[in-house]
């Protein structure tokens, strides 16, 4: 780093004031991580900005100084994206928590990148229905990751972030109308705003998922749409993995679009039922969860089409959750299933990968398969409706070997999605954790072409490099790195 | 030693390999490549005279049929990919004409009503190939339907004005046909309170999968439909007869129609036709709630100048209006349009300027992001060979 320390949070102090600024060694500890916490790194600083014009001050600050800068939300993130390696300042957007407005007439929230997304939610679900005519009718920021009790709408910007409903109601850059984002030379461009359509190409397209590396994002301007009123919500139990999978296949290929199709294996199922005592069948192979919501009207023929599907791969029953608090009851154990896992290990490795869904039911054995070719046991649960598998690799983080072979098998894994027709992360992103496998995934000039893109927004390299793409200015490498721990959970 | 080229020349190219090639005597002559599509000539600042014109290659590569997923190259018209998909009892759910292709419908951001039901180009594209201005061969997004691995350039495509490379190839989304389409025809005295009445159709129970205003000589009329089977498009529409009679009785249902999909989107197509032949074009993007008022006065104002025929799509805050318009009648329905887009926080943009306007800018006033995208044009297409000129300018 550049610049002596003291000056650097001098600079900061006097941008946002004393309480704005972390310099205490024992405090910034919080800071060294996200939830892959084999990615380890204490910042040299934390700095708290509340509106945009202290983020492009601060901004302007560091890199004139040439302190590397690293953008946070909440610090879900699974992939190491907001974490600083070999000095720099976390600019963190948790005191830019205002929700600006909330327009149910146009259909749009502004807020700080700072606010939580259940917060937007419960704030948009406060104001009731839009013009009071329809009852019951309401709106909702949709995207819906498992951890949106805690991140925030700038970082599921960043990271692009999928949930649970993403299947028919798409990802987060489908419901983010525009961003404000400050960039490295400390430029503050608005995209996009409260309109649906612009002009010229789709730079908040760009922005939404680009893991902090090309600017940080103070302001986002959130689509609002109708949520759901009528929903129909079964669980089928099956046999064997392949059995769920096809089926999945299969809804898909009918044409059908359910708002959610979550598979686990047996394996979770146990965890789950001692964990929270669900009432699922212990012994089955696998459990297969479906949502579908839209008009009442057609809702029973739509899973009675779906029920047929099942019955046709072989499912054992289908059981239907008889009213909105079981349902609820259903979804709440899902979002909690990972914090279940360590019923069953020490530790654990969540992956995340996309796989065509017709090719599920092949793509889960293989998956499995590799795991145990490394000495590993692989437990799954998952969007499948998506093809975005989550294999659980299940480890002691104090046996060097085992997270050697950790690592190793979670390389295969992602290696054989790819040669599959898949990619390597279906949600979590790149961040430092798989950096290295990009090459596997873009051809040369594609990376070369990524590489302009974030000299062209941050020809310094100042703003969270080495990050998403690899960096000639630092490299970050986790492969040595032994006592892993248990990554926070996903999906 | 290359060929040289003959400059205002129409190029076929069949691989990759061969737009490559392109680019690079291009870069090495200077001699820019355009392509503003079929139904987009007007669009932006002309091009300069001297020019290569691409044309691309027209097959289905691959269709994922399981996955609801087709690879198509870029030089494909929509009626080709329709007809592709049919066969598999699926189909683009996107409003473009027949006649465009891929490629213009990808890099113009083309959609109407359907982007109810179904989203935008930026929704439903998956991945995309293109060569860029180094000449080099891009490969971006994939065929999954969830991928955030490197930056989404994917979607920085969708109205790129075909200024940031040549795209050759895209992988999109596709939806079943439904078995029935049930069209609903309702006319309307006035668009007031047109933003309010689908901001409820949308919350409730009777939301339809497409949506459009359309009017002439201040004669307002509203086209819906539902998708699905036939029992639940018949529940639908009984249901909005329920909806309209209690929340919106300015709506009167004229027509209802059972219809199949091509019907529709025949109909769809037709609604917009005007819009190809119109000698003047404008279109406003406004705030969801303004898109009513801004339909009405720019009847208002028709009714003082000229004719002009408007539509609107209510769910999206887009509203196209144009005319057989003489020069002095679109200077004066540019100042209009840019005051009303300005009063409202909206943007106008011309798609078609009659003869004798071309002092009139086509786009809005500076944006806050023209810089970056300046910037980013520079990255991608460093000799400004793509459409050079035509929103991002080079003094920028
Ligand atoms: C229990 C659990 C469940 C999860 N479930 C899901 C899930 O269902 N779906 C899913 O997609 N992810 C999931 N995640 C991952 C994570 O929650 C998401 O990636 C989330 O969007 C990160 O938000 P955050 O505010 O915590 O960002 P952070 O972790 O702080 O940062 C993530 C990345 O975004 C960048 N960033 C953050 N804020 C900004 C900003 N304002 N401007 C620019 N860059 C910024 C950071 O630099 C970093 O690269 C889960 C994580 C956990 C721990």
């Amino acid at each position: 780093m550049a610049a002596a320390i003291e000056t650097v949070l001098n600079r900061l102090r006097e941008v946002v004031g004393d309480e704005g600024v972390l310099a205490d060694r024992n405090e910034l500890v919080a800071y060294e991580c996200d939830g892959l916490p084999i990615a380890k790194g204490v910042p040299t600083a934390v700095v708290f900005p509340t509106d945009t014009g202290q983020v492009a001050e601060c901004v302007r600050v560091l890199a004139k100084l040439g302190v590397p800068i690293v953008p946070r939300g909440s610090g879900t993130g699974l992939t190491g994206g907001c974490v600083v390696f070999g000095g720099g300042v976390i600019v963190s957007t948790s005191r830019m928590t205002r929700i600006e407005s909330i327009d149910l007439a146009n259909r749009v929230a502004v807020v700080g990148a700072g606010v939580r997304n259940l917060a937007l939610n419960e704030a948009v679900a406060a104001r009731g229905t839009p013009m009071g005519a329809t009852e019951g009718g309401w709106l909702r920021f949709s995207p819906d990751p498992s951890s949106q009790s805690a991140s925030t709408i700038g970082g599921n910007a960043a990271t692009n972030a999928g949930g649970i409903n993403t299947l028919k109601y798409g990802v987060t850059t489908s419901h983010v109308l525009g961003v404000e984002v400050v960039l490295a030379d400390g430029a503050v461009v608005r995209t996009g705003g409260g309109l649906c359509d612009g002009v010229g190409a789709d730079l908040t397209g760009l922005l939404c998922g680009s893991e902090g590396t090309l600017g940080i994002i103070t302001r986002v301007w959130c689509r609002l749409t109708a949520g759901p009123r009528h929903f129909r919500t079964v669980y089928a139990e099956f046999g064997c993995m392949r059995e769920a999978c096809q089926t999945v296949s299969d809804v898909v290929a009918s044409g059908v679009v359910p708002t959610s199709m979550e598979i686990m294996d047996g394996q979770m199922i146990g965890v789950i039922e001692q964990a929270f005592g669900y009432g699922f069948s212990a012994g089955a192979g696998a459990l297969l969860l479906i949502e579908i919501d839209g008009v009442e009207a057609v809702l029973d023929e739509q899973l009675e089409s779906v029920v047929r599907i099942c019955g046709a791969n072989g499912a054992e029953g289908v059981r239907h959750c008889a009213d909105a608090q079981e349902r609820a009851e259903l979804w709440r154990v899902r979002k909690r299933a990972f914090g279940a896992i360590g019923r069953i290990s020490r530790s654990y490795c969540t992956q995340d990968a996309c796989v065509p869904r017709s090719k599920l039911p092949e793509a889960i054995e293989a998956i499995t398969a590799i795991g145990g070719r490394y000495g590993l046991k692989v437990t799954h649960i998952f969007h499948a409706g998506d093809g975005n598998v989550h294999p659980i690799l299940l480890f002691d983080e104090d046996d060097a070997d085992d997270v050697q072979r950790v690592l190793a098998a979670s390389e295969a894994i992602l290696e054989y999605c790819v040669s599959i027709g898949g990619t390597i992360t279906g949600e979590h992103g790149v961040g430092v954790e798989k950096l290295h496998l990009m090459e596997k995934m873009f051809n040369s000039a594609t990376m070369a072409a990524f590489g302009d893109i974030k000299a062209a927004f941050d020809p310094d390299g100042c703003i969270n490099d080495g990050k998403l793409i690899p960096s000639d200015r630092i490299r970050i490498e986790l492969k040595g790195v032994t006592g892993m721990n248990v990554p926070g959970g996903a999906g | 030693m290359p060929k040289p080229l003959t400059e205002n020349t129409t190029v076929t190219a069949n691989q990759p390999a061969q737009i490559i090639e392109l680019v690079q005597r291009c870069t090495a002559q200077r001699t820019p490549i355009v392509d503003y599509g079929h139904a987009h000539k007007t669009l932006g600042h002309p091009p300069p005279p001297d020019h290569i014109q691409l044309i691309l290659q027209n097959n289905t590569i691959e269709h994922y049929d399981r996955d609801l997923v087709v690879r198509v190259e870029a030089g494909t018209t929509i009626a080709k990919l329709q007809a592709t998909l049919k066969k598999s009892n699926q189909f683009l759910p996107i409003d473009a004409h027949d006649d465009m292709t891929l490629g213009e419908v990808i890099t113009h951001n083309v959609f109407g009503p359907l982007r109810v039901g179904f989203g935008a180009m930026r929704d439903l594209l998956l991945g995309l190939r293109y060569i860029d201005g180094h000449s080099r061969d891009i490969h971006v997004g994939g065929r999954t339907v969830k991928n955030v691995a490197g930056y989404d350039v994917t979607r920085l495509m969708v109205g790129s004005l075909g200024e940031l490379g040549c795209i050759y190839e895209a992988t999109l989304r596709t939806s079943a046909i439904p078995q029935t389409v049930l069209s609903v025809e309702l006319s309307i005295d006035t668009p007031r309170r047109l933003d309010a009445i689908t901001t409820d159709l949308l919350v409730s129970d009777v939301g339809p999968v497409h949506l459009a205003l359309h009017a002439q000589a201040n004669h307002w009329r509203v086209h819906l439909a539902y998708f699905g089977h036939t029992a639940g498009c018949r529940a639908q529409s009984n249901a909005l007869e329920t909806f309209l009679n209690r929340f919106a009785p300015e709506l009167k249902i004229d027509r209802t129609q059972e219809t199949t999909l091509d019907q529709d989107a025949q109909q769809r197509t037709r609604r917009s036709q005007w819009r190809r032949h119109t000698p003047a074009l404008v279109k406003l993007i406004v705030p969801l709630a303004a898109t009513g008022a801004v339909c009405r006065q720019l009847s208002q104002w028709a009714t003082t100048y000229t004719t002009l025929q408007i539509d609107a799509l209510p769910a999206h805050g887009r509203v196209f209006a144009g005319g057989d318009l003489d020069a002095d009648s679109a200077h004066k329905l540019d100042l209009h349009t840019s005051q009303l887009a300005a009063s409202v926080g909206g943007l106008r943009i011309w798609y078609a300027r009659p003869t004798g306007t071309q002092s009139i800018d086509p786009w809005p006033p500076a944006l806050t992001d023209r810089a970056t995208l300046t910037k980013l044009k520079h990255a991608m297409d460093p000799h400004n060979l793509f459409n050079p000129g035509r929103f991002i300018t080079a003094q920028q």
